[in-house]
């Protein structure tokens, strides 16, 4: 578990934090509350008991504190005491902070009332203990007794963090023009005082700009394998090599803060609920003072997922009847056959294994494909207290480094854990050797999909080209090759002393919705009526390439495009009538003529075999009343099938025929047709004039979007997309 | 069914359920294969005894159902919802779906449905199996007709079979296995009506595959009739690439390679409906300047179908469906799904946004795969990694011209070893990631059928919030001379070819649960060991290394001893190295480690004040290439070639 944590926050909410400064569209103190906000929510989130804070406002207008008897200790707060803060404390809290008309309080005696609560709540038990004091340090400050302090902040380490409204900073690279005397000496104090106790100490504006960087949580590694690398059987051979190993892992993905489901409780009273369900996403705009999220959070429950377990029976209505759980034993299906297993004899069908790291073989380097490579990646190391094991692994790794070779080996974690291989690269870096591991696949873990060669075009006659409209001419790969290596990244960044470096290395990029949803989250908690503001910068700084680049690859790319000559397929082109026409088997021999040959100028569609007839009667016509013709017959099939059907048995078919008809109509142009057959179907489904009850059929329409052709998909369609949706959710 | 998705977190199943985008969005995204396999005299009769030892000597009709029997015991494992059937043609009995004889039974005469398309059950596996390992049997089912079977009436049976069973499906593939190129030589009326059930097929959207026989005295010619019956391209998929020809021809000469293996090979490959993951997303390779592909899944861990509930109160077994409801948990009352909100949890209550600002939060831009630029391959460390690469490939369908123009990127990141880096989004708001774009080149194997397909792979990279930190540990770098042993044990075991084959290891586990399961459903005996490939060779590794790690262990011995000595000041203390409260001492050795033995990578000051003095000659080869890999030169080769490199790099400075 991470350390307690106990932080005191002082913020300065005196008079003159009011102010509208440096050209700023918020006051001081709303400004610098961005910073605060961020921290404080940033705890909150953590959802930790350990994670405790306590919030001093200074220069208050009242006086609420342990010394306030004292002169020197008045117009100091405590707002918050040291403790785990929730969302309702939180939104209190934002009562509380608010600019007040006093102009005194003295910063430094905060500090010390801050070192009291401290020292009362964490005693002399182990915690972090910080103190942040922000201000804009244009209040009176009494130095007299500042060693005393340093010393007790000192020998307490108290973490002392001090940032300032617009506070000079030549490391940023701030300074604030024609600055008040008075706030310079305070300026200067605070500094010394910070320095003395090796504290942080910075200027607002750097502060809220770092905000944007988001932090990377660090965890304790926890090994996913502890044992023996082994080369060889150590019980059957003595020549066996052993090493005593830790895997940890490496690469592991950080998922983004996952939504819960809720609904309205349904056990408000009418009134109360009714005023809230519109309103309950988006908590009420008077909300300041009557704290929304928190009434709104109280109309919420969460939602409970209840199974219930269903078997075919045909006699049962629907077909299918609902059987107790306790009726139910384990098993596992092989293909269709339910396979029973008594609980027993659960692990029968487990490959029992032992424990293990086994080298299989070596391959070198230049045979294996990077893109081979199944899963997030671990580190092997020697077990870390033992010397001789630590020797031993470092002699394999340097090895397969100076042979550039990778060992392939078979990892089973636990004791009839599946086994799995991986491929284990040497990884040496100035302080630190290790194994990288990474797992490989299986036989049944490649799909055999076939592609034509990219490098040249294989006729069918066997013959191979080099020269094709599939291939790139010459001067198009020569643009292309331009163009890659002027868009390269690898020297387009600058490291930390500002020589070029990598641009976009992996530890520049941050997970963006995992960060945008805290951003978002920890914003609604402190600005429950706000709008949520835009993402971090950093975000979306890698979704496109750098300006600098583009502007540097611009000639290139313009050759690219000239060379590549691509052209957008505009969405009309794929008509049916132009595909139709070419559609020939292999030898080329055309099949429609033999289908006009044998059968009668008008096509009649058999209920045995509709699509192709359909879609023949539609290929053999012109006219817009064989068409309608068509789409009659296929109407009536369609019907008689549904009508006819047991259970839902000719669903499946209905549905795929209503798909053709509806795209045949598509690409046809003829929209109505579709449209008009499907409102008839509609009324007679729900009115269960085919067949009795249909509803099941009617969701299988909903279900598979085969709803009302709509403007967007056919410009002769009446049907707008409104109109559309009314008609697939509405019942009647 | 869909797969189960691996771009994206989990808990938000609801909001993006389809995987598997198809064009036809009312199809199920299903495969379903129907085995038509001819019975004649000459499909009866087995290949001349060859001299090859254990040469199997099926009939090629045997041969074709073991190979039906084979995939299907493999499709139940990979594909286990999709569905399988197999169709006899030319036989002697006729047989059609049950409750079908009555509509007229004998609709389709000498055509012989022996398994009915659908999710195989234990009982067709089992029915099949006797069929192949019983001769009784085979010989009395396998009985050719007297009579000559109309294709048209072949091919129209199939088609029923699909329209019935398999409604709906985005994949129905027939796999024609016969060795007579010309059923219907001397009647051209019954050849025109093939080639029109044909075509019917084809407009159903059945995709025909001919698996043909050749006879040593008869090489099967295609053209006579069945180019008349096969198209070029599936109706669902007019731009597909025309078809890859899954190598030679099984033939009947003696050539080696048994009928059966090489039928089966070529049917292996066809084994998997190819499904796109992702259909015409643009690939953006400059601002402005974008072409079309199509993304695959071609890796992907298979993992067993987890346990299911069984009724057993029936008349046999039957898999118990679960069905979900939601509830709300004050009252219990069912809920609808409109109602629920999405709230996170925050400071112990909730957070609600409005569904408008959800789908805000999670949106960075539309789909597509943005080039932002390109970075040498020794850049993209082993490690980077988080899940299978998915494989891109062009579409011509949005641009055309795509297929060149990725093509040509191809080609210049194969030869200068670069990988492109990219913003990817999959889907209408997908999480998007960073991805490598890595180049990948064709792939064939001996006989020249490909294995891995030409293409480029997208291969997502972890965040900074995925990467986690190095474990602390000691370093203790391994003296010269424990190296040098350690390389010989290593130069003694590579893998075959100095490759990792991936067919060449199935999964133990998976197979030895569809083992015994398989054995439970067909009541048999259970086996007993399981085969594991995986296990390394024990025998072989002590036979070839053996002696060389012997060697290893006395110099380790040595060289440990030695250490120790050197490192007295800390391990005079033995009790408190395994201790706990040893940790506060690790750090210390570890520095004192560092400077006992020279560093692994030099710093570029290190390097250039060593190349003054003329020391860099003196520094190990891991040096040397630590340094050379860090200034992105190669560090393959001799330790001469490596100085070599090192000294032009400061002549040229």
């Amino acid at each position: 578990m991470a350390d307690k944590e106990a932080t005191v926050y002082i913020v300065d909410m005196g008079i003159s934090m009011g102010e509208k400064r440096n050209a700023r569209k918020e006051s001081d103190l709303d400004w610098a509350m961005t910073y605060v906000w961020e921290k404080i929510t940033s705890t909150v989130a953590t959802d930790r008991k350990t994670a405790q804070l306590g919030v001093i406002g200074l220069r208050t207008d009242r006086t609420e504190n342990e010394l306030d008897s004292e002169d020197s200790f008045q117009n100091i707060s405590v707002l918050q005491e040291i403790s785990q803060l929730q969302l309702p404390g939180l939104k209190d809290l934002r009562q509380k902070v608010k600019v007040n008309d006093t102009a005194d309080g003295d910063a430094i005696s905060a500090l010390v009332i801050a070192i009291q609560i401290i020292t009362k709540h964490c005693k002399k038990l182990k915690y972090k203990r910080k103190i942040v004091l922000v201000t804009d340090g244009r209040g009176s400050m009494d130095a007299d007794d500042i060693s005393q302090i340093t010393e007790k902040i000192k020998s307490d380490e108290i973490e002392l963090v001090v940032i300032g409204v617009d506070f000079d900073d030549p490391d940023y690279g701030f300074k604030e023009e024609d600055k008040d005397p008075e706030k310079a000496i305070n300026e200067a104090m605070l500094r010394t005082l910070v320095e003395d106790c090796e504290g942080v100490f910075g200027t607002m504006q750097q502060a809220i700009e770092e905000l944007g960087i988001p932090r990377l949580k660090t965890t304790r590694p926890v090994p996913s394998y502890k044992g023996q690398l082994t080369l060889g059987d150590p019980e059957q051979f003595d020549s066996a090599l052993c090493i005593d190993v830790e895997r940890f892992p490496r690469v592991m993905v950080r998922r983004p803060l996952a939504a819960s489901q809720y609904v309205q409780r349904s056990d408000l009273s009418n009134g109360h609920v009714s005023t809230q369900s519109s309103a309950t996403m988006m908590p009420d705009a008077d909300g300041a003072d009557a704290g929304p999220t928190s009434a709104d959070g109280h109309t919420l429950t969460s939602v409970r997922n209840a199974r219930t377990y269903q078997v075919l029976d045909e006699e049962a209505p629907g077909g299918k009847r609902d059987v107790s759980r306790d009726d139910l034993a384990k098993g596992y299906e092989y293909g269709r056959t339910a396979v029973h297993i008594s609980e027993s004899d659960l692990n029968v069908t487990k490959l029992e294994t032992q424990p293990g790291l086994e080298i299989i073989g070596f391959v070198p380097w230049s045979t294996f494909e990077r893109y081979m490579t199944m899963s997030v990646s671990c580190v092997v190391i020697a077990q870390k207290t033992n010397s001789k094991a630590i020797m031993a692994l470092s002699s394999l790794i340097h090895a397969l480094f100076e042979l550039e070779s990778y060992a392939v080996a078979r990892l089973v974690t636990k004791a009839d854990k599946e086994p799995l291989i991986t491929l284990l690269a040497p990884s040496i870096e100035v302080d630190y050797e290790c194994l990288l591991d990474v797992q490989l696949p299986y036989a049944e873990d490649v799909r055999s999909y076939k592609f034509p060669p990219l490098d040249r075009v294989v006729t069918v006659s066997g013959k191979q080209i080099r020269e094709h409209r599939n291939l790139p001419s010459d001067a198009l790969s020569a643009a292309m090759s331009d163009y890659v290596d002027r868009m390269d990244l690898s020297d387009l960044g600058k490291d930390e002393e500002g020589n070029p470096a990598e641009y976009m290395n992996m530890t520049d990029t941050y997970s963006p919705v995992l960060h945008r949803i805290d951003q978002a989250v920890r914003w609604r908690a402190v600005h429950p009526t706000e709008p949520i503001p835009p993402p971090y910068e950093i975000l979306t700084r890698y979704s496109n390439p750098p300006e600098e680049l583009i502007a540097r690859a611009k000639k290139k790319l313009e050759k690219l495009i000239v060379a590549a000559d691509v052209k957008k397929v505009p969405p009309k082109v794929r008509s049916r009538k132009r595909n139709r026409n070419e559609i020939r088997p292999l030898s080329g021999l055309d099949v429609g003529a033999l289908l006009l040959g044998n059968k009668s100028k008008k096509i009649k569609i058999s209920r045995e075999n509709p699509i192709p007839e359909f879609k023949q009667a539609l290929d053999s016509t012109e006219s817009e009343d064989s068409v309608y013709d068509a789409v009659k017959q296929l109407s009536t099939i369609i019907e008689t099938q549904i009508k006819d059907s047991f259970g839902d048995i000719a669903y499946g078919k209905v549905v795929e025929e209503l798909g053709v008809m509806r795209d045949e109509m598509i690409d046809l142009e003829e929209p109505e047709a579709y449209n008009e057959f499907m409102r008839s179907l509609k009324g007679k489904l729900l009115g269960e004039t085919l067949g009795g009850d249909r509803k099941d059929m009617w969701y299988e329409i909903r279900k598979n979007k085969l709803g009302l052709i709509e403007r967007k998909s056919s410009d002769r369609s009446h049907v707008d997309e409104d109109e559309a949706k009314a008609f697939l959710s509405s019942r009647s | 069914m869909a797969e189960e998705n691996r771009w994206k977190p989990p808990g938000e199943e609801e909001e993006e359920e389809e995987d598997e985008v198809d064009e036809a969005a009312y199809k199920s995204a299903r495969d379903a294969v129907l085995f038509v396999v001819e019975v004649s005299p000459s499909m009866l009769t087995a290949p001349p005894p060859t001299d090859a030892k254990k040469q199997e000597r099926d009939t090629p009709t045997l041969a074709a159902l073991k190979c039906a029997y084979a995939l299907m015991q493999q499709r139940i494992i990979s594909n286990p919802n999709d569905m399988m059937g197999v169709l006899l043609y030319g036989t002697e009995e006729t047989k059609f779906q049950e409750g079908e004889e009555a509509r007229g039974g004998l609709a389709h005469p000498n055509c012989y449905l022996l398994t009915d398309l659908d999710i195989p059950a234990a009982g067709d596996v089992k029915a099949l199996k006797d069929l192949v390992e019983d001769e009784e049997e085979s010989k009395k089912l396998l009985v050719p007709s007297t009579e000559s079977v109309s294709m048209a009436n072949v091919l129209f049976c199939a088609n029923q079979i699909f329209t019935t069973k398999a409604p709906n499906f985005t994949s129905r593939r027939l796999f024609i296995i016969t060795d007579n190129d010309d059923p219907h030589a001397t009647d051209k009326a019954l050849k025109s009506s093939a080639a029109v059930r044909a075509k019917d097929l084809y407009d159903l959207g059945v995709i025909i595959e001919l698996f043909p026989i050749s006879r040593s005295d008869h090489e099967f010619n295609r053209s006579k009739f069945y180019d008349d019956i096969i198209y070029n391209a599936s109706p669902t998929d007019p731009e597909a690439p025309a078809p890859v020809s899954g190598g030679v021809a099984p033939s009947l000469t003696s050539d080696g390679i048994s009928l059966l293996a090489s039928l089966l090979s070529s049917i292996n490959s066809k084994a998997v409906a190819k499904r796109a993951l992702f259909s015409s997303v643009p690939f953006e390779i400059g601002p402005g300047f974008k072409i079309s592909v199509k993304g695959y899944i071609i890796f992907k861990r298979q993992e067993p179908k987890r346990s299911c509930y069984v009724w057993l109160e029936g008349e046999k077994p039957q898999i118990a469906t679960g069905v979900t409801t939601q509830m709300a948990d004050d009252t219990a009352r069912t809920v609808e799904r409109v109602e629920i909100k999405k709230a996170y949890k925050f400071g112990g209550e909730q957070i609600t946004f409005t569904p408008d600002e959800v789908s805000g939060l999670r949106h960075f831009g539309d789909p597509g795969i943005r080039i932002i630029g390109f970075k040498p391959l020794s850049m993209l460390p082993l490690w980077a990694n988080i899940r299978p690469s998915t494989f891109i490939y062009p579409s011509e369908d949005d641009y055309v011209g795509s297929t060149r123009v990725f093509s040509a990127l191809q080609q210049k990141l194969l030869k200068d070893r670069k990988v492109g880096i990219a913003w990817f989004v999959a889907r209408k708001n997908a999480t998007p990631v960073v991805a490598a774009v890595l180049p990948g080149a064709e792939k064939v194997d001996e006989n020249g059928a490909q294995i891995i397909p030409p293409g480029m792979w997208l291969t997502q990279l972890p965040y900074a919030d995925d990467i986690r930190q190095n474990p602390e540990t000691n370093l203790i770098r391994a003296p010269e001379g424990l190296i040098d042993r350690m390389r010989v044990v290593v130069q003694q075991l590579q893998l075959p070819k100095a490759i990792y084959d991936p067919r060449k290891y199935p999964n133990p586990a998976l197979q030895w649960h569809y083992r015994i399961l398989q054995a439970m459903a067909m009541e048999e005996d259970l086996p007993e060991k399981p085969e594991d490939k995986t296990i390394p060779k024990y025998k072989q590794i002590d036979k070839r290394a053996g002696s060389y790690v012997i060697d290893w262990g006395r110099e380790l011995q040595t060289e440990h001893e030695e250490w120790q000595k050197d490192n007295e000041v800390t391990t005079s203390v033995p009790a408190k190295r395994s201790a706990p409260s040893g940790k506060d001492l690790i750090p210390d050795r570890s520095k004192k480690a560092k400077t006992a033995t020279p560093d692994g990578g030099p710093t570029d000051a290190e390097m250039k004040h060593a190349y003054m003095k003329q020391e860099h000659k003196k520094m190990t080869v891991a040096q040397l290439k630590a340094w050379l890999q860090g200034k992105n030169m190669s560090a393959g080769g001799k330790k001469a070639e490596l100085l070599e490199r090192v000294e032009e790099f400061f002549e040229n400075k």
